[in-house]
């Protein structure tokens, strides 16, 4: 049984120009200890989908799912409370903005010890005695005198680290990274990323790592998913999606890897963005942005379908028809 | 801190003195002068007229009574009243905790209903009761005091006959002034009763005071409330599976607090405005009334000197806001870390 179990999700926001449907219909598993990739562009409703996973959507969202179960608990029929005391605790999340996602008003120590309170209900010395450990653990010199610092006396790498003491202080079993390092400089990233990875074999919980980042997924995930305005288009394992992406979005997103392009002399990009609220087109929602649209793109939704190593939202997968990104 | 304190004082230089010139120079625009006043109906001949108006240097140009005015105020001397020939400044010490006593009172009305009802507006945003709440305040902030007095007055006093009308104590009772703040001296007497009175006289003016501020407070909690509500570190907190309780009373609220401090700091200005309506309304012995009368009186000393106690009062309220900041924002307390 998949510790994350989601069928058909959907987040429909109601705005004044209308309802906006953010995800559309997405499947997604995740096994015990397992590290899952999902990559996108901004607006693909990568966000979105671990904010319904966390059950943080808005007041004016609302979320719908065929099955939508945690270990076995069926997320939909759980109470407030009860959906609480999962969050924070068994399944938590990392945020991309470690400069703003720290409340500015309360030092470290307090904003690490508070989980451990609400969830652990654990005593005022073990609580500090924990948060030192946690400091400790996600590298952070001199944990001790730390714990009384404010966020904006730490750089936001410190503050990341900070972020993922935190969420991994009551021993997570799924932990969210969402586009953890997106914020941070390149050299901060590496560490960042390299943590989240030792943190989770160590402690051998399953990890969604959110990224647009192509190259970060290739290093970390074992299996990844790829969204593109509010539906999955392509899922398989890391290897084959790299080796043998099907869909001419995903192949796109590896053209525009640097180390891919190679002895061009301008680095290919896929023209246009991905479609807002007022102009999704019919049919393939990537086809105006498709090298190899048909007709039949334009005129049919395309349903996912699933092939030896996993699954595409294409017609004319790149594979088949030869249109090899390459 | 220290460059902090040196900008701030170098501004009540300027403050000072446009105050004084101010006060100064309006009150002698006002036809009439102490003399005339005091002569009243009966008139008084036009040398007498002049030797008393020489005694009390009003013969002298304008400029030169305006730089023996501040000489005397810079050392320390605000000069008598025309009227009682006593010290301003002991009139003022003698008064100032009536003031006080309904400032304070009518603060932490305003404080004691605007902030929770501000956070609710901001928590339930959009709601009927968000709307109403938000018309009702926007009334509170443009009615004229008097006429909110009034009608207090009107309901609670005449028909309901639950509280007094004037005063700050029944005539019932005698206290000892201690402390000259009624609440404190009814309490440290041993009549029986005399604190009930004393609250209950004070209770619609400083309801009648706290208004405008109740209103500028709930306003601006709720706006400042649902900006800090859409913050990153509020989804965190969330994430965190806490309680929607903890999460607005703890972690918004804080946030929320920085602007709304600034807020209740600009109000002592408005009180002390509003003082003056409110106490000569309900007769209660305190700078506003004092003030008022020394206009109609052309006690110039008075006027002159009052209106800079409290100018100076209020910078230094505002100083101590400032210090406030410190205690609820760390980035202000630790700055340049």
């Amino acid at each position: 049984m998949p510790l994350l179990d989601i069928r058909n999700l959907s987040v429909e926001f109601s705005t004044r120009a209308g309802k906006f449907r953010a995800v559309d219909g997405i499947d997604l598993t995740v096994d015990e200890g397992e590290v899952l990739g999902i990559v996108g562009e901004s607006g693909s409703g990568k966000s979105v989908t671990s904010l319904a996973v966390m059950g943080l959507i808005a007041n004016n969202g609302r979320v719908v799912a065929d099955k939508m179960e945690f270990d076995g608990r069926d997320l939909r029929t759980l109470t407030e409370r009860q959906r609480r005391n999962l969050t924070g605790k068994d399944v938590a999340m990392v945020f991309q903005e470690p400069m703003t996602s720290l409340n500015p008003c309360f030092t470290i120590g307090f904003q690490i010890m508070e989980s451990l309170k609400v969830h652990e209900k654990l005593g005022r010395s073990d609580r500090r005695r924990r948060a030192i450990e946690l400091l400790e653990k996600v590298g952070i010199p001199a944990p001790e005198s730390r714990l009384s610092s404010f966020p904006h006396q730490l750089s936001g790498g410190m503050n990341q680290r900070v972020m993922i003491a935190m969420a991994i202080s009551c021993n997570p079993r799924l932990l969210i990274a969402d586009e953890p390092t997106t914020a941070l400089d390149v050299t901060i990233q590496k560490q960042i990323l390299d943590l989240l990875l030792d943190l989770q074999k160590e402690r051998g919980m399953a990890l969604i790592l959110i990224t647009h980042d192509m190259g970060v997924v290739a290093e970390t995930a074992r299996r990844v998913s790829v969204m593109y305005a509010g539906q999955v288009v392509e899922t398989r394992s890391a290897r084959d999606l790299f080796t043998h992406p099907q869909h001419p979005y995903t192949g796109a997103l590896l053209d525009a890897l640097p180390e891919r392009a190679l002895g061009k002399r301008r680095l290919p990009t896929i023209p246009g963005v991905v479609p807002g609220i007022s102009d999704r087109p019919n049919g393939c929602l990537f086809n105006p942005r498709c090298r190899f649209a048909q007709d039949k793109c334009r005129r049919e939704g395309v349903p996912l379908f699933p092939d030896e190593s996993g699954a595409a939202r294409c017609f004319y997968p790149l594979q088949v028809t030869g249109g090899v990104a390459a | 801190m220290f460059r902090f304190f040196l900008t701030r004082f170098s501004l009540i230089i300027p403050t000072f003195i446009g105050v004084t010139l101010l006060t100064f120079a309006l009150i002698r625009l006002v036809p009439g002068d102490p003399v005339e006043l005091m002569a009243g109906e009966r008139g008084i001949s036009p040398e007498r007229h002049a030797e008393l108006r020489a005694a009390m240097g009003l013969d002298k140009p304008l400029l030169v009574q305006y730089g023996d005015y501040i000489l005397n105020v810079v050392q320390g001397d605000l000069g008598n009243s025309v009227v009682t020939r006593t010290p301003v400044l002991d009139e003022f010490m003698t008064l100032f905790p009536a003031t006080i006593e309904l400032s304070v009172c009518a603060i932490l009305f305003a404080m004691i209903v605007g902030l929770p009802l501000g956070i609710l507006a901001a928590v339930k945003r959009g709601s009927i009761f968000d709307h109403s709440l938000m018309g009702i305040s926007l009334t509170g902030y443009s009615m004229p005091i008097f006429w909110w007095a009034l009608l207090l007055i009107l309901l609670f006093s005449v028909n309901l006959g639950w509280t007094p009308v004037s005063g700050r104590i029944s005539v019932m009772y005698w206290v000892e002034p201690v402390t000259n703040f009624m609440l404190i001296d009814a309490l440290l007497s041993d009549e029986e009763g005399a604190f009930s009175s004393a609250l209950s006289h004070l209770i619609l003016p400083a309801i009648v005071l706290g208004t405008v501020p109740l209103a500028v407070i709930a306003r601006m909690t709720r706006s400042s409330m649902l900006e800090v509500l859409g913050e990153d570190y509020i989804r965190t907190a969330r994430a965190k599976g806490l309680a929607p309780l903890r999460v607005v009373a703890q972690h918004a609220l804080r946030n929320a607090l920085i602007p709304v401090v600034t807020v209740i700091g600009l109000q002592v200005g408005v009180l002390f405005a509003g003082a003056i309506l409110t106490e000569t309304i309900f007769a209660w012995p305190g700078i506003g009334k004092w003030l008022i009368e020394s206009v109609a009186r052309r006690d110039y000393p008075v006027l002159q000197g009052g209106v800079l106690l409290v100018a100076a009062v209020i910078m230094i309220v505002n100083l101590l806001v400032d210090l406030t900041y410190g205690v609820l924002n760390p980035r202000i307390r630790h700055g340049g870390h």
